[in-house]
């Protein structure tokens, strides 16, 4: 293991138990694990490399614990991310709201971050429609409102969780060349001052 | 020395196999281990300095209550419903002996949340744990869901407020077997209802460590701050996600001498391979580093510390719980906010924690002062396993995982079957793999339960003893504390009470032989 270069930090937020967690186990280790929910302490940050082009851009995921007691702490997880994934569940219409909360919270900290509105869980959904609590429009709606994109994933099947993470990739990619010229990404071997240097807006 | 020990034994059948203190022993400091070494030369001490902050006994982890306590025993309330009074002594009686504990939990290891707290089976759990705030609004509950629980709750705080209205405390109630302990720690009361044979103390030690875990979660600052703020707060929507943190370490407190006894167990490790660990670890430093700690399960592999600041065992305790209750370290690395109650109960440190390599056993703890140290740390554990790579002792250190015990037989003695001996002055302690009888997790708790039982006598606040025999049906048991160590054996019943102390030497001269296989005795600080 040595010294990798992060290019772009990417927060994992939502209510706890949307599946956050298992979104990124599924983009990263192509895995699915079953059996009694276990959430997330603090956060966990995992580093995974994906070719764009003829660039390789690493993404830094920090998938955040969606527990409450992490709120006053959540800051330093998104601080300087450009990109948020917000999670919710397509079967609990309170997580949404909870997604609408972190919006906000982005919008008014992070202008630079882009938001990519994630809803979790859509074979279940393909199981029983029924079970659907949060509509497809409504959040499409939304999403044009805050210029955010919008998708609908299942970490169990793996539907759309590569096509997710490989937009945020292109996303990154091809912004990171029109707007930041100047700035080569993060060195994680450096000490953190010039870490948060070159990623910090504020 | 066995013949004095013998002799000085003579009394001790008479009741219930409790003994009269046995006069000092007084033997000179020498390399020879003897019962009688002082602390710091007892087998285990570390060389140089200790890991721990000095909580070499019992006493000293209590201290805090106790001292309370001590205050304002005068005032201290126990009540007992005379009705029950012989029934419970009965009771008491029949599981000093072996009987303790024979009740099946049928429940273990799974959360019984959606348990209906009417039913028979809520009732009969041995020991059941509750948390609530100062407004009696439920916290937490071992069994069964809180809010079903919310007029209990509301009872035991009418208990503890309306003793307290008196000026007086409320510290326990038994009766028809049950005991009721009640801990007040403001801006929470625990309270703890157990049919087993522990006494109050042991209990409100238990109760303690649950109160430390929540603190460990929130910090008391923010703990006082919420209640402060709003009286009759839900904490249970701050504390989502850590109940099974509180489960598990209930079931510690069951089945772990390291709670019981303020000490920490290491994996067996060559020096040498350990001192190569704890010297890459000593060099993968970092500004905001506080502690490196390495972990193998509930084990220690190494601690290296800042200079001056020592690591409490019970915030140790809590860390290991941390990381054994939950697989989210395993995704990749962790980044959380921790606050070590014994430390500091006001604030957060922030730990780097992540396990070596995906599949293994080996977890990095890196508690750093500087929440924005994140990316720092990381390139400290980098630093640290390219070190232990090039130093070639990693491979030692798998081969050391794959036998992260030893089995009882290596000692020697026939009749031994499982022993606990604590080092006080390095406060680690070393214990062999539970044997046939005892694996299951029913006779690994009943085992615990003897331990703990003869740990309740031989520390008793009023008359501690310093040696204990007790025979009994299954076991015979022989505990003993000196200034130096604790020592608790476990015999098959066809032992005898010379062979037994006779043992307790043979016992410790091989522990002061492999001394630098179970014992870290070259503490490093950065």
């Amino acid at each position: 293991m040595t010294a990798m270069k992060v290019d772009a930090k990417v927060v994992m937020l939502g209510k706890e138990s949307v599946g956050k967690t298992s979104l990124v186990e599924r983009y990263v280790h192509h895995r699915f694990l079953v059996g009694p929910y276990q959430n997330t302490i603090g956060a966990a940050f995992v580093a995974k490399s994906i070719t764009i082009g003829d660039k390789v851009v690493t993404l830094g995921i920090w998938d955040t614990a969606g527990s409450e007691r992490y709120e006053a702490m959540s800051r330093i997880y998104y601080r300087g991310a450009r990109a948020a994934i917000v999670c919710y569940d397509l079967t609990d219409s309170s997580s949404f709201q909870r997604a609408r909360f972190w919006v906000k919270e982005l919008q008014n900290c992070e202008e630079h971050c882009k938001i990519y509105l994630c809803g979790t869980k859509n074979d279940l959904i393909e199981e029983d429609r029924s079970l659907r609590q949060v509509d497809y429009h409504d959040v499409q709606d939304f999403a044009d409102e805050i210029g955010a994109q919008h998708f609908e994933t299942s970490s169990k099947t793996g539907n759309n969780v590569d096509g997710l993470f490989q937009k945020v990739a292109e996303d990154y990619s091809n912004s990171a060349f029109e707007l930041m010229p100047e700035e080569k990404g993060v060195d994680l071997g450096q000490k953190k001052d010039s870490y948060f240097y070159a990623c910090c807006h504020h | 020395m066995a013949a004095d020990v013998h002799n000085k034994s003579a009394p001790w059948e008479v009741q219930n196999g409790s003994l009269v203190p046995v006069e000092r022993l007084r033997f000179d400091r020498s390399d020879s281990p003897t019962p009688g070494l002082v602390e710091g030369t007892e087998p285990g001490a570390g060389q140089e300095r200790a890991m721990f902050v000095h909580a070499q006994s019992f006493e000293d982890l209590t201290a805090e209550s106790e001292a309370q306590a001590e205050e304002k025993s005068e005032k201290d309330l126990v009540l007992e419903e005379p009705r029950e009074e012989a029934k419970e002594d009965e009771g008491e009686e029949g599981r000093d002996e072996d009987a303790v504990k024979e009740e099946e939990e049928s429940q273990r290891g799974v959360r019984a949340k959606e348990e209906d707290i009417t039913s028979e089976a809520w009732r009969d759990h041995r020991k059941h744990v509750f948390v609530l705030s100062e407004a009696g609004k439920p916290i937490y509950s071992r069994y069964g869901t809180e809010e079903a629980l919310s007029s209990t709750m509301g009872v035991m705080m009418a208990l503890v407020s309306f003793v307290e209205a008196e000026r007086n405390i409320i510290r326990s109630i038994h009766a028809d077997g049950y005991r009721v302990v009640f801990l007040h720690k403001s801006p929470l009361v625990l309270v703890g209802v157990s049919k087993t044979a522990q006494s109050d103390r042991e209990l409100t030690r238990e109760l303690q460590y649950v109160y430390y875990q929540i603190v460990s979660l929130l910090t008391l600052t923010q703990l006082n701050h919420v209640f402060q703020h709003k009286q009759n707060y839900d904490l249970r929507r701050l504390l989502a996600g850590s109940e099974h943190l509180t489960d598990n370490l209930l079931r510690l407190l069951d089945r772990d001498p390291g709670l019981l006894l303020s000490a920490v167990m290491c994996l067996p490790l060559s020096s040498s391979a350990r001192d190569v660990v704890s010297s890459s670890l000593q060099a993968a430093k970092a500004k905001s580093l506080v502690f490196s700690i390495l972990i193998a399960g509930n084990r220690l592999v190494t601690l290296v510390r800042k200079k001056d600041q020592f690591l409490h065992h019970m915030d140790l305790h809590l860390l290991f719980n941390l990381v054994n209750s939950s697989s989210s370290f395993r995704e990749g690395e962790g980044w959380t906010p921790v606050c070590l109650p014994k430390f500091n109960t006001a604030g957060f440190f922030h730990a780097h924690i992540s396990y070596v390599e995906p599949a293994s056993d080996l977890c990095l703890i890196l508690v750093s002062t500087d929440r924005e140290d994140f990316f720092n740390l990381s390139d400290c554990k980098r630093r640290f396993l390219e070190r232990l790579r090039k130093r070639s002792a990693y491979q030692v250190l798998q081969e050391a995982l794959r036998a992260p015990t030893y089995s009882v037989s290596q000692v020697g003695i026939p009749e031994l079957r499982h022993f606990v001996y604590k080092s006080k002055s390095s406060g680690l302690y070393t214990s062999p793999e539970l044997p046939v009888p005892y694996q299951s997790v029913e006779e690994q708790e009943r085992l615990m339960g003897l331990y703990q039982s003869l740990h309740s006598c031989l520390h008793h606040p009023t008359r501690p003893l310093r040696s204990i025999y007790r025979c009994g049906e299954m076991e015979n048991l022989f505990a003993w504390v000196t200034s130096g160590f604790e020592l608790y054996l476990c015999f098959s019943p066809l032992g005898t009470k010379a062979l037994a102390v006779s043992a307790v030497n043979k016992l410790l001269k091989w522990i002061r032989k492999e001394e630098d296989r179970l014992f870290i005795l070259n503490p490093q600080t950065y």
